[in-house]
């Protein structure tokens, strides 16, 4: 099997955007071509493309020739979109990865992103409602946004004694670094006093807990090491593992809601085919859509003991300087959260964090991890990349 | 209940909130046949024993068709609850309260809790099933429209001192 190396990466603009979902897309391509510029869209074979609401609020299917048209893309290998909500991005490149490794396609453009903010505010929200089970949870109002995430952290507070204040740390933390990341949705840094006394929404969770709607896109290159030689003169860096788990969809189904098995199946799966243990991670972007999420994956991913996330990121374990330094670009909390788009984001800094190239290098950092988790904790999606050496 | 008609002539909706339910469109109707004489059911398998939630045509287990419509238990435990202020779907009342409910015996699911006094509702409290109308669906038959009512269901506190009623 051949080796797979991540080659470029860019960014349009994220936030609350005045353009369409098209125009992000060039942006990002474009971004993404100007980051490394050894390779142009004449050397892409294949395109796929990540998105997950692009039917219902872009009114747009065959999304993939649609980009690749608008990027002077031409397809040899694969052009097709990929779905799994939140995790688009990152299952994204796990296709695309599978497809290099196994010699389909040799040189991959990987695209993500998503326009959430329409002109009726309410829209992104009702749309939701088609992510969880539509029929039996979707019906009785539970979309994505905080309900679940709120139960969890209660749970995760009297299991464990998790503390909102502890909680609050990971979203100052994530807007300090958001604060480099020109491409961010946000960037103000906030104190624990401000996060604490934020407006509610979804009580124990406030403001400053909850990541925004964000409309956005990213790309990245991806190409078999033969190729890589030659398109890039940086360092190389490879994925070296992945693991994508899904257990249950339905609420009903879930055993433990504090207790992510999935995320442990997904990256001791992931671990193992790098050849590492969680020791050997010093960077990694987690999926940090609420506060309550960050402090539970440190947990599941072996960045610390089950139930000891709190006292982790209190301690600065999770920042720059602390065992591994979690979403060093600001994460989802600071960059927002356009779905499709999350998982090539979090890529993107991870390679440029194992070329010694980020906005903020984490020293020494050999390996690097990104995870997303999907739907109603649903799926669980880990990618663990390294750097040659 | 205020369904997708609120938007009608405003803009384009798509978003049905409900499942579909007649016969024409969906084999789990007697799921909501049953919900209409207030019983609460799903399916379970007779060949392995599997109880599924959602009700199913096929068990997910060990793939039979073998399955029976069984009863569960109308009255449920509130695990934990969360009061939605903020991006509660259209359609839906805000504050919008859902639970996770404890179903003895079968599951422990998230359900809507309605006829709640606000902030009332706490961990340990006993609900019930509430069973209610929704939006009929307007299917097309040849030339005619024909409306199929539909029901739908939440849970809403026993304790009458929560209730609104
Ligand atoms: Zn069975």
């Amino acid at each position: 099997m051949r080796k797979v190396c991540i080659i470029a990466g860019g960014m349009s603009q994220w936030g609350i955007r005045q353009a369409t979902l098209r125009e992000m897309f060039q942006e990002a391509g474009k971004a993404c071509f100007e980051d490394n510029p050894m390779v142009t869209n004449k050397d892409i074979d294949g395109l796929i493309v990540a998105s997950a609401y692009t039917e219902r609020l872009a009114t747009q299917t065959h999304l993939a020739p649609l980009i690749a048209e608008s990027l002077g893309i031409k397809t040899r290998s694969v052009c097709a979109r990929v779905e799994l909500l939140c995790a688009s991005g990152s299952s994204a490149i796990i296709m695309a990865y599978g497809l290099i490794k196994s010699g389909v396609a040799d040189v991959v453009m990987v695209a993500g992103g998503e326009k959430l903010n329409t002109p009726q505010k309410w829209e992104a929200f009702y749309s939701q409602l088609c992510s969880v089970d539509h029929d039996f949870d979707g019906a009785h109002g539970l979309g994505l946004p905080p309900a679940a995430l709120a139960m969890v952290a209660k749970l995760h507070m009297k299991k464990y004694g998790t503390t909102e204040e502890q909680m609050a740390m990971v979203s100052v933390k994530n807007r300090r670094n958001g604060i480099n990341n020109p491409k961010g949705q946000f960037r103000e840094c906030i104190d624990l006093n401000t996060a604490m006394c934020a407006k509610v929404v979804a009580k124990p969770l406030k403001l400053y807990d909850c990541c925004p709607l964000t409309d956005g896109a990213a790309a990245v290159i991806l190409a078999c090491e033969e190729k890589a030689k030659y398109l890039t003169d940086r360092p190389l860096v490879y994925i070296m593992g992945t693991g994508q788990c899904t257990l249950y969809n339905a609420s009903a189904n879930k055993v433990d809601w504090t207790s992510w098995e999935a995320l442990r199946i997904a990256s001791q799966k992931a671990y193992k085919e790098a050849g590492i243990t969680p020791d050997h991670i010093k960077v990694a972007q987690t999926h940090d859509c609420f506060t309550i999420s960050e402090i539970i994956e440190y947990e599941e991913l072996g960045f610390c003991k089950k139930g000891e996330g709190g006292p982790f990121v209190e301690s600065g374990q999770s920042d720059f300087g602390g065992k591994v330094a979690v979403n060093t670009d600001g994460g989802l909390l600071s960059c927002g959260h356009p779905f499709g788009g999350t998982g090539i984001r979090q890529a993107i800094e991870i390679m440029k964090q194992l070329q010694g190239r980020a906005m903020r290098n984490v020293e020494d950092a050999q390996f690097g991890l990104t995870q997303n988790f999907s739907g109603m904790i649903a799926a669980q999606t880990v990618l663990v990349y390294g750097r040659e050496i | 209940m205020r369904g997708i008609s609120r938007l009608e002539g405003k803009y384009a909706v798509t978003m049905d909130l409900y499942p579909p339910q007649g016969k024409e469109f969906t084999r789990i109707q007697p799921f909501f046949d049953n919900l209409r004489q207030n019983r609460f059911t799903t399916t379970k398998c007779k060949k392995c024993g599997k109880l599924s939630y959602p009700p199913r045509v096929i068990c997910p287990e060990c793939l039979s068709e073998d399955l029976e419509w069984v009863d569960l238990p109308k009255e449920g435990t509130v695990v934990e609850s969360v009061v939605e202020e903020i991006g509660v779907p259209i359609g839906f009342e805000t504050p919008l309260v859902l639970a996770m409910v404890e179903i003895p015996g079968a599951f422990t699911f998230i359900v809507r809790i309605i006829n709640c006094k606000p902030g009332a509702l706490q961990a340990g409290d006993k609900v019930r099933l509430s069973v209610f109308e929704v939006e009929p669906f307007p299917a097309e038959f040849g030339r005619e429209t024909v409306e199929i009512a539909r029901v739908y269901f939440a849970f809403e506190p026993v304790d009458p001192e929560k209730r609104i009623n």
